[in-house]
């Protein structure tokens, strides 16, 4: 949705949950993309917990949880959407008069535009929910309600173990192929799949090095350091800002995606394309890990038209340090704004491979797995 | 003529030691450095040359607090030496240490002086210093700013003038395994007040085996809050006002900084003085105190914490050195064949040779060494002028100047070979020893301080029988001690005594090895269980009888303890109240109190009082009871050797109806339903039986008497009779006794009806 357009606005905030204030001073070029004042919102969806009578409880948790942050990472925030819906299809029971499948349909609609107003979906979810959806529409007529509720759980679980789960190790298994001896591998921020890689090609006794590369605000790279540490791999630790002093000792670079579009754009925590640019500058080849489920047949080119915007506020101070304030007080400013971007795209000519469950493949061979393994999975 | 002698006034007194705070900020700071630590830790280095001459990555540690002082803005710095003076006076002699422009650095020296407490008297006679100090060891590496904490502790003392010391701390966590500080050091626990920041408490040798502190009570009554800090690292940076020094004086015993000066001072309530402490966050500060601690400094070092003293920032004396990727530091010259590989965080000092295959990780070489081709080096410490043959071994190990590796030989880790030592062929070192050619010293005195005396005149022998005849003496002591180490081989290795093998570990450069790890853990599980068991024992064992732990005993046992308690105590207020005349109330009161601590009934209560007052009635002597013993003397008199006078059935009749008429007020009200009449039956029943069968052929008549003052009712009575009708022979003795009492009772009451 575009959210400069006023009267669009207005019709959604009536259909709101809960109140999202927006932020006052917006960047300009982006204004069609939803921001809200961080801070109240937690509060005001937990006090109308009881109000909410059409809301599943466990659509409910989750969403808190998007919101408070406590699920993030595209994969577990999928996993949880596709296990709340799971509850939700077990104690659904069709109303009179109306069928399961039109009535399903519009209920996990009504959940999805709950957790968006939660938080933005990522492009995985999306997938995941036309899958379900296709599902739903797909069930034969000729089935009992608890037949069809029962086929429909076992889809979800089906979709998790084989997309995700499955795929991840599948995808671990490949990369480790390019790890050799005496490598330098380099992260950026916190990519669950490649934590596995790096600590699957540790067990298999590979001797290298891993540099970790994160940046403010979120320092995701440090929970991922001390992960790492603790199974006693050797690494360096270092801010986006001295990537290109340290991408001189690096041999290969392993990127996490949120999403993988069909030109071959990957779509990522912000920095990433910068990353994989000085790594492309130092003839240094860049892998990105994604599961093919996170494939989107979109095309986008930079990374304005679609992306999620953060508290500003996460910008406009640093944690711990509560002497560096000389931004306090000024988030109000109206010749001041703050513009926290939450993704990048990376154009396709800086990644030299992508290992994804069904191989390695070139960005540009993107659009054939979107084309060809998209029916299939929607089928199943 | 006015203004004259206003003038003459203000000269004056700022000729004087002036206590205007002002002035004192205007003073220049001064500090004392002192450069002997007065322990023996680094032994055997230390027999040869001073602490604070050590090199520290390539750079003697003096030099670290030097540098760090002048850049801090003091002025005048006081370096105290003692063992060894002459070596660090011709050191900073040499250096450029006298000729800074403002910095003056003077040299006070000394030789009989056996502690630091010692030092600061000395120190205090010369009457040198005039103002706020700061009072540091040769050995600590920092980079803080002085100024926030000087400025602290100048507006402290304005306020308070108790407040004569700052001491400089910083976060660091210890382990809580081996129960040491990442340093080496013993864990550290303080109390500090977290608003003013006053240190209370301070404690570097807890009882590592309990796991346990003690913490004044008082600390805690006296204080509004109190932060009890187990994560801070002492950085033996203090600085202190003019009154320290005469401190020192006043207690000639104080003789350790910590240990007695700070504790004595947290202790000492008269005077009021008070130690406050200022925490660094992003600055460094260390000291280095033991062979761990100067591994990690090092270490510290070359990860640049320590930053502007760094081996690639000349700050004094260090040689021009390059830093390159992934902290390697290289000084000029250097020949390296190209088949040696040179790993992370390494420094190589001036002119040093390595030789093809070489592996070299993690360490410091020092200048003008010789490594020869597959060598491996790994975290270890080689200084000046090493030779290093071929396919020798050097793990987490310090290898002092001159020293000499035949080829093959092998350092396990924890080894510090000392000054010009040679190791032979394919000798194999043990792990944790010393080696030095010098013997290790026999007299070991208990005191630490006082051993260092004794070393420092053990060197200024050594020192010259080296100067006469070097070569002679190697050749002696190799052809003595071939077997020792290897053939070639020249000196001693130290037995390890101080400590002894089980604590060598701990302080040594080498890592803490697995083992000792898994075996401390374990030991450290073993303790909790310990904890937890005594916990349980203690809360069976019926000394801590809380009001929980008495509702909860459902253990038999446990209540049965608790009502013999119970009767014992009720019978002791009882006794006490006879004899002292206590009013009926208050005996109520007091029971009723007993009552409620032991959570019992008033049953209970009812039958411990009756027992108490059929005792007394046992035990009161009667006047002419005892006449009666006396005119006749009869086979009573054996029994009558007991506790318990004899009396003639009539008398103690007599006895208990006196006894039971004074106190039936306290009796009845126990007696609030029938139940608890019943228990008195069945209590009088049961003494009747055990403990008092004296009793017994009075049964039927004192149940009477009991009728007769309206303590018993009848039908108490009878539902007793009811009871013990289905019951053995054998119990029912007292039934019988007293059933035509209970036939009329029985009778009065169809009449009634």
């Amino acid at each position: 949705m575009q959210f400069d357009d006023q009267g669009r606005v207005n019709k959604s905030k009536k259909r709101a949950v809960f109140n999202q204030p927006e932020a006052k001073n917006r960047v300009e070029l982006f204004r069609h993309l939803p921001q809200y004042e961080h801070g109240s919102q937690l509060t005001d969806l937990e006090s109308k917990f009881l109000e909410l009578d059409s809301m599943h409880p466990a659509v409910y948790k989750v969403g808190v949880q998007y919101l408070a942050g406590d699920v993030t990472g595209g994969n577990a925030r999928c996993i949880a959407m596709l296990r709340a819906f799971q509850e939700v299809i077990n104690d659904y029971s069709t109303p009179p008069g109306k069928t399961l499948v039109r009535d399903l349909t519009a209920k996990i609609s009504s959940y999805v535009s709950f957790l968006i107003e939660c938080r933005p979906l990522s492009m995985s979810m999306g997938n995941a929910i036309r899958f379900q959806k296709s599902r739903i529409a797909k069930l034969p007529l000729t089935l009992s309600e608890t037949e069809a509720k029962a086929a429909l759980c076992n889809d979800i679980d089906r979709f998790i173990n084989e997309k995700i789960i499955l795929a991840d190790k599948v995808i671990v298994r490949h990369a480790a192929t390019k790890v050799r001896d005496g490598d330098v591998l380099l992260t950026y921020g916190s990519s669950c799949v490649v934590e596995m890689i790096l600590l699957y090609a540790h067990e298999l006794g590979k001797q290298f090095r891993v540099v970790v590369v994160d940046s403010r605000p979120k320092h995701e790279g440090q929970a991922l350091l001390r992960r790492l540490l603790a199974k006693g791999l050797s690494c360096t630790y270092t801010h986006i800002n001295a990537v290109s002093y340290i991408m001189h000792e690096v041999t290969r670079v392993f990127l996490g995606a949120s999403s993988v579009l069909s030109n071959g754009t990957t779509y990522s925590r912000v920095g990433t394309a910068c990353v994989a640019m000085v790594a492309h500058a130092f003839r240094v080849p860049v892998l990105i890990c994604c599961e093919a489920y996170k494939f989107h047949e979109r095309v986008q080119l930079d990374s304005i038209c679609s992306n999620e915007l953060g508290d500003s506020n996460d910008i406009a101070r640093v944690p711990g340090r509560p002497d560096v304030n000389s931004m306090d007080n000024r988030t109000n400013e109206k010749n001041l704004q703050f513009l926290n971007l939450m993704y990048d795209a990376t154009p396709s000519e800086y990644v030299s491979m992508i290992i994804t469950d069904y191989g390695m493949i070139p960005p540009t061979s993107v659009p054939v797995i979107v084309r060809e393994y998209r029916r299939e999975y929607l089928l199943i | 003529m006015g203004a004259q002698k206003k003038r003459a006034a203000a000269a004056a007194a700022a000729a004087r030691v002036s206590e205007d705070p002002d002035d004192l900020a205007r003073q220049p700071l001064q500090a004392i450095l002192l450069a002997d630590s007065f322990t023996t830790k680094f032994r055997p280095i230390t027999l040869e040359r001073p602490k604070v001459l050590l090199p520290l990555v390539n750079v003697p540690m003096i030099n670290y607090t030097l540098a760090w002082l002048e850049a801090a803005g003091v002025a005048e710095v006081f370096v105290f030496c003692c063992a060894h003076s002459k070596q660090v006076i011709d050191y900073l002699e040499n250096s450029e240490w006298f000729s800074q422009p403002n910095f003056t650095v003077k040299t006070i020296e000394s030789h009989n002086i056996i502690s630091a407490g010692d030092a600061l008297r000395l120190i205090y006679e010369q009457n040198v210093i005039h103002g706020d100090f700061v009072l540091i060891s040769g050995d600590t590496v920092s980079n803080m700013s002085l100024t926030q904490a000087l400025q602290e502790h100048k507006e402290r003392k304005k306020k308070d003038n108790n407040a004569v010391m700052t001491m400089i701390i910083k976060k660091s966590k210890p382990s809580p395994i081996t129960r040491q500080s990442r340093l080496g050091t013993d864990e550290l626990f303080m109390a500090i007040d977290p608003n003013t920041k006053q240190l209370l408490y301070y404690e570097d040798k807890a009882d590592h085996s309990k796991g346990t502190i003690c913490l004044d009570k008082m600390l805690l009554a006296e204080n509004p809050s109190i932060s009890l800090h187990n994560d801070k690292q002492d950085c033996y940076i203090d600085i202190c006002s003019p009154e320290v020094l005469s401190l020192f004086t006043d207690n000639f015993d104080y003789q350790h900084l910590r240990r007695h000066f700070v504790k004595g001072l947290l202790l000492d309530d008269i005077m009021g003085y008070k130690i406050f402490t200022h925490e660094i966050h992003s600055s460094y500060a260390a000291r280095i105190d033991n062979y761990r601690s100067y591994d990690i400094v090092s270490k510290d070092i070359i990860q640049r914490w320590t930053y502007p003293y760094v081996p690639d920032v000349k700050f004094c004396g260090n040689r021009a050195t390059k830093l390159e990727r992934r902290g390697m530091y290289r000084a000029l010259e250097i020949e390296q064949s190209r088949s040696a590989q040179v790993g992370s965080f390494t420094v190589i000092g001036y002119g040093t040779k390595i030789g093809s295959n070489s592996k070299i990780s993690d360490s410091v070489i020092g200048e003008g060494c010789t490594i020869g081709s597959n060598v491996l080096i790994e975290g270890s410490y080689i200084w000046d002028n090493v030779i290093i043959e071929d396919g020798c071994e050097l793990r987490h190990v310090i290898v002092c100047d001159g020293v000499i590796m035949k080829a093959g030989a092998v350092l396990k880790p924890g080894v510090v070979l000392s000054f010009k030592v040679v190791i032979g062929e394919r000798f194999v070192v043990p792990a944790y020893s010393k080696v030095s050619l010098l013997q290790q010293p026999t007299v070991h005195d208990s005191d630490e301080e006082l051993e260092y005396a004794d070393n420092s005149s053990g060197t200024v022998e050594f020192s010259c029988t080296a100067d006469q005849s070097n070569g002679e003496m190697t050749s002696e002591s190799s052809e003595a001690h071939k077997p020792k180490l290897g053939t070639g081989g020249v000196g001693y290795i130290w037995s390890i005594c101080e400590g002894g093998q089980e604590e060598e570990w701990r302080h040594s450069v080498a890592p803490i090895p697995e083992d000792k790890l898994t075996e401390l853990s374990e030991a450290m599980d073993d303790d909790q269980e310990l904890v937890t068991q005594d916990r349980t024992a203690l809360s069976t064992s019926g000394e801590l009888i809380s009001d929980s732990n008495a509702s909860e005993g459902d253990d038999n046992e446990d209540s049965k303890d608790d009502s013999v308690y119970f009767e014992k105590e009720v019978e002791a207020t009882f006794l006490r109240a006879v004899e002292e005349n206590v009013k009926v109330d208050h005996v109520i009161l007091e029971v009723n109190s007993l009552r409620l601590s032991y959570n019992m009934t008033s049953a209970d209560c009812a039958g411990a009082v009756f027992y108490s007052m059929m005792k007394l009635a046992i035990k009161t002597p009667h006047s002419s009871a005892i006449g009666l013993l006396t005119l006749y003397p009869s086979p009573f008199s054996m029994v009558a050797s007991n506790a318990y006078p004899i009396y003639l059935s009539g008398e103690l009749q007599q006895n208990t109806a006196n006894i039971i008429t004074t106190w039936q007020k306290l009796l009845k009200s126990y007696l609030l339903e029938i139940d608890e009449e019943i228990e008195i039956i069945l209590k009088f029943e049961e003494m009747c039986l055990e403990s008092a069968k004296e009793f017994s052929p009075l049964f039927a008549r004192i149940l009477h008497i009991l009728y007769d003052k309206d303590i018993l009712q009848e039908d108490a009575i009878l539902r007793w009779a009811d009871e013990k009708e289905g019951a053995d022979e054998s119990d029912k003795v007292f039934v019988r006794q007293s059933e035509k009492f209970i036939q009329w009772l029985r009778e009065a009451s169809e009449e009634e009806d």
